[in-house]
């Protein structure tokens, strides 16, 4: 604790953008962070047949480089069972890590507290669906004080992409739930464009704007369906979300629906105080679009990069923002890209760097600082590749990767096969440190734990 | 022990308080947490940002009563000493009237937390009592993490730096951290207290602010933290459950 650092300005930047999911600098703004060196990074893994227990499981890789056990996975924690495992979210205390999966619709509460070496698992919920009215395929585990926001993917009607959101408290109790805004029911939203279409994916806070938003991706009939035959019916291949939702925070009401077309997934804001904006990438059309604030107060969404050549299909998954709004990671799954955006004109982003990572590269997580930057492979178990054609990375298709960026290169540091280690399919990443427990010498910084 | 303010932030994105009557009103309180906290290991750092609660509110809130505010389960009870050295209940302090129940320690120094929810509920006690349909429903409690620094005497004096004439403001505290734990338990007020390395407790510690809505019916209807707790969004709230 004694060297824990308080970010006391960082509780602006909390309270005025936020991210959250996939790496420190996209937390949400409403949780603790660690700004100095991360202690463990935990791997939401999902399970492979013949792979190990063919079990879906929480992977602790010791990640400090103080440590005997630098680059070694620590702890490896199966929860029974596949469920598609996906994405993951701490709460805003950062003592339990949500993790949920898109076919079952269970989530598992990790305690990561009480030892953060060896997280165990504190609770299932396993009535997602009964308890939401119909929400499948939680995606999104987002912090909102007290309490988590749980973005779905579908619902049990039709197993399409209409879907909603769900509160529950930190303990996993159901609160409510919310659906997104269709034309059919617009809630008393405004539709801005051509889409209304009701679909869901990730989701991000901006506190001082009184601002959610929402992006769009596909249901669980495409999700679960095997890459080649969806890409092959042209009809699935019309069920790809095309809108971006503003909504109300407080009142958690859609007050408007924005067209981006082509499946805008991971949602990233800027930090900066005065910085009223987001990005989200487009999985189909390969480019980056700018949610943004003008300076009639009235929300807007616009696509201002292209990603690599749309035409072959790079396929855009995770994002990573930098904790000074400069620059966006951007991995591109088909070609195993990882791109870096100059983002510092939000309206103009020119890409400054890029490097290949591997085979099916998918999440990307950066320290507070910017000189750690992890991936993992992966994207959907029936969409996911078996092996690589390029020379040199046979067989290697599912791994966790750790590079140091200098601000000019990106140098591997180490990499884990986590089929060769019995593992599975390696997907979204959470950091941990003891520090936040004040066990530990970690430095962390805070926006809603306050110390004194 | 030291606590640094680190700038993760651009200049730019500092914000001071702009009136001056808040200068005076976080002077005061931190002169006054100064003077009490003797241990306090960081008395005079200067506060470098302040959170939204101290500015005005950057849009306008959703009206009162168009939300919905559902329960997130109920309130527990726990032990408590009142500011006279009474033993009781908090049940004895909820349910009779919407609650705003923050957890609190007068050494708390700093600006962002403790005095933040000291300050914000100053901010809602001042609305209430302009508002004749909520003056009579409402009470605000402040409760203490720190049953050793914070006897019944030092809250009293500490509440009433803050307490109007009139308004039901209640600061409660333990007699001991055996009787406190089960209640910060219950509300997943979760501590960590700061110990020199001969287990000395250095009467500072760190935890998440959070600031609980409470209906007369001993449910919790929102939390609040340092990035969302507001005077305004408070009182809304408090306007809303009465409207329900």
């Amino acid at each position: 604790m004694s060297r824990m650092l308080i970010a006391l300005l960082g509780i602006l930047m909390v309270a005025v953008a936020p991210i959250s999911l996939a790496d420190e600098t996209c937390m949400s703004p409403y949780m603790a962070k660690i700004v100095g060196q991360e202690d463990y990074v935990y791997i939401w893994t999902l399970g492979m047949e013949d792979v190990g227990d063919g079990e879906d499981k929480l992977v602790t890789v010791d990640v400090n480089p103080d440590s005997e056990h630098y680059g070694e996975v620590v702890h490896s924690l199966s929860v029974g069972g596949r469920n598609e495992a996906h994405h993951s979210g701490l709460t805003d205390d950062r003592r339990y890590l949500w993790a949920s999966g898109l076919d079952t619709s269970k989530i598992f509460i990790f305690d990561i507290y009480t030892d953060p070496a060896q997280p165990r698992l504190h609770r299932e919920i396993d009535d997602f669906v009964a308890k939401t009215g119909g929400i499948v395929g939680p995606h999104t585990n987002y912090a909102l004080p007290g309490r988590m926001l749980i973005t779905g993917l579908s619902n049990n009607r039709d197993h399409g992409g209409r879907t909603g959101m769900a509160e529950y408290t930190n303990d996993g109790d159901f609160i409510t739930s919310v659906w997104m805004p269709t034309d059919d029911n617009l809630q008393g939203a405004v539709k801005s464009g051509n889409y209304a279409d009701g679909y869901g994916y990730d989701a991000r806070a901006l506190p001082r704007r009184n601002v959610l938003v929402t992006s769009s991706f596909t249901g669980w009939n495409n999700y679960m369906m095997n890459l080649g035959k969806m890409m092959g019916d042209a009809e699935a291949m019309k069920r790809f979300g095309n809108t971006v939702v503003i909504w109300d925070l407080h009142a958690r009401t859609p007050k408007k629906v924005l067209d981006v077309p082509g499946a805008p997934l991971e949602l990233r804001c800027a930090w900066g105080s005065r910085s009223n904006y987001c990005f989200t990438t487009t999985a189909l059309t390969s480019k980056i679009w700018l949610i943004y604030e003008d300076d009639a107060g009235e929300w807007n969404a616009k696509a201002v990069a292209d990603i690599g050549d749309a035409s072959k299909i790079p396929l855009p998954v995770d994002i990573s923002i930098s904790a000074d709004d400069n620059h966006l990671w951007v991995n591109t799954w088909n070609d195993g890209l990882v791109r870096l955006f100059d983002i510092s004109d939000p309206h103009a982003p020119e890409q400054v760097f890029e490097k290949r990572i591997g085979e099916q590269i998918n999440m990307v997580s950066q320290s507070w600082d910017g000189e750690r930057v992890y991936f993992t492979s992966s994207l959907l178990a029936n969409w996911d590749k078996t092996s690589s054609s390029a020379e040199g990375e046979e067989g290697d298709v599912q791994y966790f990767k750790l590079y140091n960026w200098d601000g000019a290169e990106l140098t591997p540091e180490f990499s884990l096969d986590f089929v060769e280690m019995g593992l599975g399919s390696p997907h979204q990443m959470r950091f941990g440190a003891h520090a936040l427990y004040g066990n530990a010498p970690a430095k962390t910084g805070h926006d809603d734990m306050a110390a004194r | 022990m030291h606590f640094t303010a680190t700038h993760l932030l651009k200049p730019a994105t500092m914000i001071w308080p702009r009136a001056n009557a808040m200068r005076q009103w976080l002077i005061g309180l931190l002169g006054w947490c100064a003077l009490s906290a003797f241990a306090a290991p960081h008395q005079h750092e200067p506060p470098v940002v302040l959170a939204p609660g101290y500015e005005d509110l950057q849009f306008e809130p959703p009206s009162a009563g168009s939300y919905q505010l559902p329960s997130m389960g109920d309130a527990a009870d726990g032990l408590i000493l009142n500011t006279s050295g009474n033993a009781g209940r908090l049940h004895d302090y909820l349910g009779d009237k919407a609650t705003v129940l923050s957890f609190i320690f007068t050494t708390c120094n700093d600006v962002n937390g403790c005095p933040l929810a000291t300050y914000v509920m100053s901010g809602v006690q001042k609305a209430v009592l302009k508002d004749p349909d909520l003056v009579d429903q409402v009470r605000i409690v402040s409760f203490s993490f720190d049953p050793e620094k914070d006897t019944p005497s030092v809250l009293g004096r500490y509440g009433d730096q803050f307490r109007a004439e009139g308004f039901d403001w209640e600061f409660l505290t333990t007699a001991s951290e055996d009787a406190l734990r089960p209640t910060l338990d219950a509300y997943d007020q979760w501590v960590i207290r700061d110990y020199d390395e001969e287990g000395n407790y250095l009467g500072t510690m760190s935890h998440i602010l959070r600031v609980y809505l409470i209906d007369s019916d001993r449910r919790i209807r929102n939390i609040y933290s340092t990035s969302y707790l507001h005077a305004d969004t408070v009182v809304n709230d408090l306007r809303t459950l009465l409207m329900q």
